[in-house]
């Protein structure tokens, strides 16, 4: 009994140091990197901080909540435009347009969340797509205000630009701030006493609400997280391409990717999002580069390999495995076929 | 008023076919809870197997959907039984991943085989129309909508007068009760899932002598199919054809009297409404909707 103690202590302390160490590195690394890889590689890292920081919004509010936002997108879109339209209308510094796009998006997700969290499961999963896919549709029918679906530009350069161009370079450090940011939030969040109310709201929402936590309102400050990142990483993604389209900012296929990667990576932890956004992008930009034609059905083959052998998501399954001392894929199929 | 006339029966067609599309899908999702992503691609899959039916054999489109059904039943049986069935038991999103990188390969597949190309099925009759009163009826619309309101009654009476469609509802009710009463619930999931990709090959035929098809269009069936199936709402088999009948309606209705780009918003709209007043959709089950997934 009398060891029990310093066994806690001595894991603790590994279970606070290892990961800021393992952090820190690979932030120096990250910086390290910039200044060793051509510019189109630079865009395609910058790409993976990017889907970092959408991977770990997405997990606030579907790893640690488990409310499947199916139309994530629809923050990030918003946030783009937000950002768009206020620099090419009313000249505003990136700087202050971005902050204010995570706003907008935070207060229109509260707004919206009030009632669609109210739904459950696939149901609150389609609603939210819908959301999306009516959004694209109003953004399409405002031209004067968001250039409709001819697309709207963002002043770079210029007397109107009150924000130079970031360059390759400069993004890459942008996207790679949002990642440590989003990490940040994602680590604090699992932390402390509102994560757990949202894990616990999670496994079951009326057991959650009986022990004393408010389950509207850590929903739908959850859900207004989640969509300030999201906001701020689409505000980020406008000033990088310049010209944006409805089409492209409210592409589904984005949610997808986020939930993919999160689910593949481990979802209701901070380090297994971050895995799967680095490995999904990264096999899915090698795929791309070297089977041309095959890529998606490559990378779709992946997706159906890695579901049906590690359903529970890498993270997940090393912890149990950690636990239970079995590591063998055949059980873990076992567990979760008919 | 002729105009409105004309305007609610294309609806009405229209919301047929979009029935037709959803009823597979939401029978699936009802008892297996299984949002199938790939449903879309079967659909263009039936339309592509038609077309080449027609092109090699000279089949009429109205016979070589059975041909598509009976390709895309062996094809959905085989996906179920050594695919889905191995992580039925796994997170929720899990399966909506798996069939998200189903939906991936076949669309890749039909890219490579059949190429991006826009296609449709020509027949002798396509342009031919009925005339009632000032209204103006195609006959493969009607023939696609009468078809599509047959397959959903016959669908209900193999479900409810069949042994192996009660087994399917007993298997969609108690997973375990079911399976200790001796019903192969491996073999059944297969079956439904199956009937479900079968009537998206049927439903991909009759789009296809209607309008153009390419392989892209296939997220745009299953989007639909979705919000159908949640409209009319989950345990109710004839819940994707109300649900198709009103997205049908309300999109010509607005395809005629809004501006333009509007239709497609309008469809989400009546989806939000309905679930905010009437979570379960218009005519599902509770217990359906209810069962949530942890």
């Amino acid at each position: 009994m009398t060891t029990t103690p310093e066994v806690k202590i001595s894991r603790n302390l590994l279970h606070t140091w290892i990961p800021s160490v393992v952090a820190v590195l690979a932030v120096i690394g990250a910086l390290i990197l910039k200044s060793h890889i051509p510019g189109g590689e630079l865009r395609a890292v910058a790409t993976i901080f990017m889907f970092i920081a959408l991977s770990q919004a997405w997990n606030i509010i579907g790893g640690f909540a488990g409310y499947a936002s199916f139309g994530q997108v629809v923050f990030f879109g918003m946030g783009g435009y937000f950002t768009a339209v206020v620099m090419l209308k009313y000249h505003f510094s990136f700087w202050v347009a971005m902050p204010l796009s995570g706003l907008f998006a935070a207060v229109f997700a509260m707004l919206i969340g009030l009632p669609l969290l109210k739904l459950k499961g696939h149901y609150f999963a389609i609603a939210t797509l819908g959301v999306a896919e009516g959004m694209r549709e109003v953004v399409i029918n405002l031209p004067d205000l968001t250039g409709g679906g001819a697309g709207i530009s963002v002043p770079i350069a210029g007397t109107f630009a009150k924000t130079q161009y970031l360059g390759d370079g400069g993004f890459y450090l942008l996207f790679l701030g949002l990642a440590i940011f989003s990490v940040g939030i994602g680590t604090l969040v699992s932390r402390n006493k509102f994560g757990y109310g949202l894990r616990a709201i999670h496994q079951n929402e009326d057991a959650a609400a009986a022990v004393g936590i408010n389950t509207v309102r850590s929903k739908v400050m959850a859900y207004g997280l989640s969509a300030f990142m999201t906001g701020m990483v689409g505000a980020s993604y406008v000033f990088q391409q310049v010209t944006i389209f409805p089409e492209r900012l409210f592409d589904v296929e984005i949610t997808v990717l986020m939930i993919m990667m999160v689910v593949i990576g481990g979802s209701g932890t901070v380090i297994g999002p971050l895995l799967g956004a680095l490995g999904l992008q990264f096999i899915s930009e090698y795929l791309r580069e070297h089977f041309t034609s095959g890529h998606t059905f490559i990378l779709g083959l992946i997706i159906i390999l890695a579901v049906i052998l590690i359903p529970q998501g890498l993270v997940n399954y090393i912890r149990e495995g950690r636990r239970t001392k079995q590591y063998s894929l055949l059980t873990n199929i076992r567990r979760y076929r008919l | 008023m002729d105009t409105f006339l004309q305007v609610t029966a294309y609806g009405l067609l229209q919301g047929g076919l979009l029935a037709l599309v959803a009823v597979g899908f939401s029978l699936v999702w009802g008892i297996m809870n299984i949002v199938n992503l790939s449903h879309g691609a079967f659909v263009i899959l039936g339309a592509y197997i038609a077309w080449e039916m027609q092109s090699w054999f000279g089949l009429d489109p109205f016979l070589g959907m059975f041909v598509s059904a009976a390709v895309l039943f062996c094809i959905g049986y085989v996906i179920q039984r050594y695919l889905i069935n191995l992580i039925v038991n796994g997170p929720v999103f899990i399966t909506l991943l798996l069939t998200f990188g189903i939906n991936m390969i076949f669309i890749q597949s039909m890219n490579l085989i059949f190429t991006a190309d826009f296609r449709s099925i020509q027949t002798s009759y396509g342009s031919n129309s009925l005339k009632i009163g000032a209204i103006h009826i195609p006959v493969v619309r009607l023939l696609a909508f009468l078809l599509a309101i047959l397959i959903s009654f016959a669908l209900v009476a193999f479900v409810k007068r069949t042994r192996t469609g009660l087994s399917i509802m007993a298997t969609g009710m108690d997973r375990g009760a079911a399976r200790l009463m001796g019903i192969r619930a491996r073999h059944v999931y297969a079956i439904t899932f199956a009937i479900s990709a079968a009537l998206a090959g049927m439903a991909g035929t009759m789009i296809a002598t209607i309008e153009t098809f390419d392989p892209a269009k296939a997220g745009k069936f299953t989007l639909m199919a979705f919000v159908v199936a949640v409209l009319g709402g989950l345990g109710n088999l004839y819940g994707a054809l109300v649900g198709g009948l009103l997205i049908g309606l309300v999109e010509s209705w607005a395809g005629q009297y809004l501006s333009g780009t509007w239709v497609n918003g309008i469809a989400f709209l009546v989806l939000i409404i309905v679930l905010i007043f009437r979570p379960n959709g218009l005519v599902g089950k509770a217990f359906y909707a209810a069962r949530v997934e942890l």
